[in-house]
């Protein structure tokens, strides 16, 4: 009975020992790998309208454009949708949408706007699909993620990383232990490098309970939260969901069982950065509840 | 005990109830909802009955009935949160104990969605839009589940844990799990992505927080965990385990005999931990402010359940 691998514990998220016991029991001699990579700064942007979604969860299309605007543009610096968008996909691309399909899904307002925004850039429609499912990316040279901001009951937060899932061809091997894994499908041959833009619909996240919707952990937020690095992304849907949290209770409420998978994706993976201090946070629009 | 299947009206309102219906098994759970289904198949899961009410403007009205093997079940699910506003549907009043844990409400209802407990079955109705309207309709279905409902008791083990302790200690009773599994466990209070109490569905267990009601000072609580298994090997085995685990400078091979003493107690770094061996039971207390708290803790739920007769496989 003695002497086995270390299991990863409640513990060592208290003694700041995750990664290695982490790398040896679950990722073997990998965790380290990430460490070394250089600290750049990784940009993130959060663009929110307080009438980009009603109490009535009715959405204002016209707001959700600006909002992609604003979005694209502080995202890559150009001055315009269209230069904005071509900076990131080659006009000849076949470009794969991957919105979250069901159980708290991406608002396919949102879908619509972004598809609608890469038409407006030259895209011809024929070359933009839907490439949420398996296999569906394998046929796409870029791709958009564009998932909806949920809490997971299984791996704390269900929202960038976990989008993929399906390409692995086996979600359930990703749900208990292994969800620690989900970087690794970012990496499958298919699938790497394709990500041009994670664009996640924050209009109304559910910060407990997720996947399956419960209204009273979901809230107008109605944001845009987006970039190109996933992790980075992540790290601050994280943010915005664990802040969530401490106002519901009024104390913290960390999510339980602590997200993994966001770290993983950083130190294993090389996917991202998923440290605060290296991500520069881009804000404007609605101040209200920024939880930031 | 086998749930009465719920009549379920054609009409509630504006909303008519489509034809069809959707059956959901073990097997397609997942195409269902994801991984939300790891939920449902961590406790003892038949089948889901999904209906659909639709209105011409008022948004459309979800129904999700759960049918789980045993009360115990579907008591479990309502009891990962007791958070909304208790809903009664008239039928025999709520009982009420000032000893142990007893449910004041078997359905919550919050912005739109009413989670209830009837029977073996555990159901979500859900309106798409929360209105005045669609809150009556949602309840008028709720109460169309509950019609049948037999009002069986809480699982025994929910009723060992003390409600309060030497007036110091104070249960969270709004904080009360039941579950078997340890992913449920990890959602509540996380110990480890690794099954390290050995769950699965042949065991119980009941989690929930004390809380010190002296008024000395700050807050302190303290986290309680009690496991029910099959017989007594497989608590100590199970003991082992987490022994290994979670306390891994803690070298010593647990027997029934040097388990069962006395409480084995630990200082960590959120606290002290202390547990013991019960017969074919395990109670841990993790994160106590001291290792005379935990021991009382400990002591206390261990007479309780002497005495209920909960360990007559000792």
């Amino acid at each position: 009975m003695k002497d086995k691998m270390p299991v990863l514990t409640r513990r060592d998220f208290i003694r700041g020992t995750v990664g290695i016991t982490l790398g040896a029991s679950v990722f073997g001699l990998q965790w380290p790998m990430g460490e070394a990579r250089a600290t750049a700064t990784s940009l993130v942007t959060v663009v929110r309208d307080k009438n980009a979604m009603d109490s009535a969860k009715n959405i204002n299309a016209t707001v959700l454009e600006k909002m992609l605007t604003e979005t694209l543009t502080k995202v890559t610096g150009q001055k315009n949708t269209k230069d904005a968008w071509l900076s990131l996909v080659k006009s000849n691309d076949v470009i794969g949408l991957v919105p979250t399909d069901h159980l708290n899904p991406t608002h396919d307002e949102v879908v619509d706007v972004v598809k609608n925004s890469l038409m407006d850039a030259g895209i011809p429609e024929d070359r933009i699909r839907d490439a949420q499912g398996p296999w569906n990316a394998k046929e796409c040279d870029a791709l958009i993620a564009i998932p909806g901001l949920k809490a997971h009951w299984l791996t704390g937060i269900g929202t960038v990383l976990k989008n993929y899932i399906m390409y692995s061809g086996s979600p359930s091997s990703y749900h208990r232990s292994n969800s620690a894994k989900l970087g690794e499908i970012w990496n499958l041959p298919f699938v790497r490098g394709k990500t041009k833009l994670v664009l996640v619909d924050a209009l109304y996240p559910l910060c407990d309970k997720g996947p399956q919707p419960d209204p009273r952990y979901q809230w107008n937020y109605n944001g845009f939260v987006a970039g190109t690095d996933p992790v980075a992304v992540e790290t601050v849907c994280l943010k915005i969901i664990t802040e969530k949290r401490k106002v519901i209770r009024g104390e913290p409420w960390p999510l339980s069982p602590p997200p993994i998978c966001v770290e993983a994706a950083d130190k294993v993976y090389g996917l991202g950065t998923s440290q605060m201090e290296q991500i520069q946070i881009k804000h404007s629009g609605w101040e209200h509840e920024l939880l930031l | 005990m086998n749930a009465s299947k719920p009549k379920l009206p054609q009409t509630v309102g504006v909303w008519n109830r489509l034809e069809s219906h959707r059956i959901i098994n073990s097997e397609n759970i997942f195409n269902y909802m994801n991984g939300a289904g790891e939920l449902y198949l961590s406790y003892r899961f038949r089948h889901l009955e999904v209906f659909n009410y639709k209105s011409a403007d008022q948004g459309d009205i979800l129904v999700e009935l759960y049918f789980m093997e045993t009360p115990g079940d579907a008591f479990g699910l309502l009891s990962l949160d007791w958070g909304g506003e208790p809903v009664s549907f008239g039928g025999t009043p709520a009982a009420v104990s000032n000893q142990y844990f007893m449910a004041s409400t078997r359905a919550l209802y919050g912005g739109g969605l009413l989670r209830l407990w009837s029977d073996s079955i555990y159901s979500r109705i859900m309106a798409e839009r929360e209105t005045p309207v669609s809150k009556e309709a949602v309840l008028a279905l709720g109460k169309a589940i509950a019609a049948g409902d037999r009002s069986p008791s809480e699982p025994a083990l929910v009723k060992i844990l003390p409600l309060e302790i030497d007036s110091t200690w104070k249960l969270r009773v709004d904080r009360l799990s039941f579950f078997r599994s340890h992913l449920v466990l990890n959602s509540i209070y996380y110990l480890s992505h690794e099954n390290i109490l050995d769950l699965d569905l042949s065991t119980e267990a009941v989690s929930a927080p004390y809380e010190n009601i002296s008024g000395s000072g700050d807050l302190k609580r303290n986290q309680f965990l009690l496991v029910q298994y099959k017989n007594p090997e497989h608590a100590r085995q199970a003991l082992n385990r987490f022994n290994d685990a979670y306390l891994p400078g803690n070298k010593k091979e647990i027997t029934v005999e040097t388990a069962s003493d006395s409480a084995s107690i630990f200082k960590l770094e959120e606290g002290w931990l202390a547990y013991k061996l019960i017969g074919r039971h395990i109670a841990i207390v993790f994160e106590s402010p001291d290792p005379e708290s935990a021991r009382t803790i400990l002591q206390k739920n261990e007479s309780n359940l002497l005495e209920k007769g909960g360990d007559h496989e000792r």
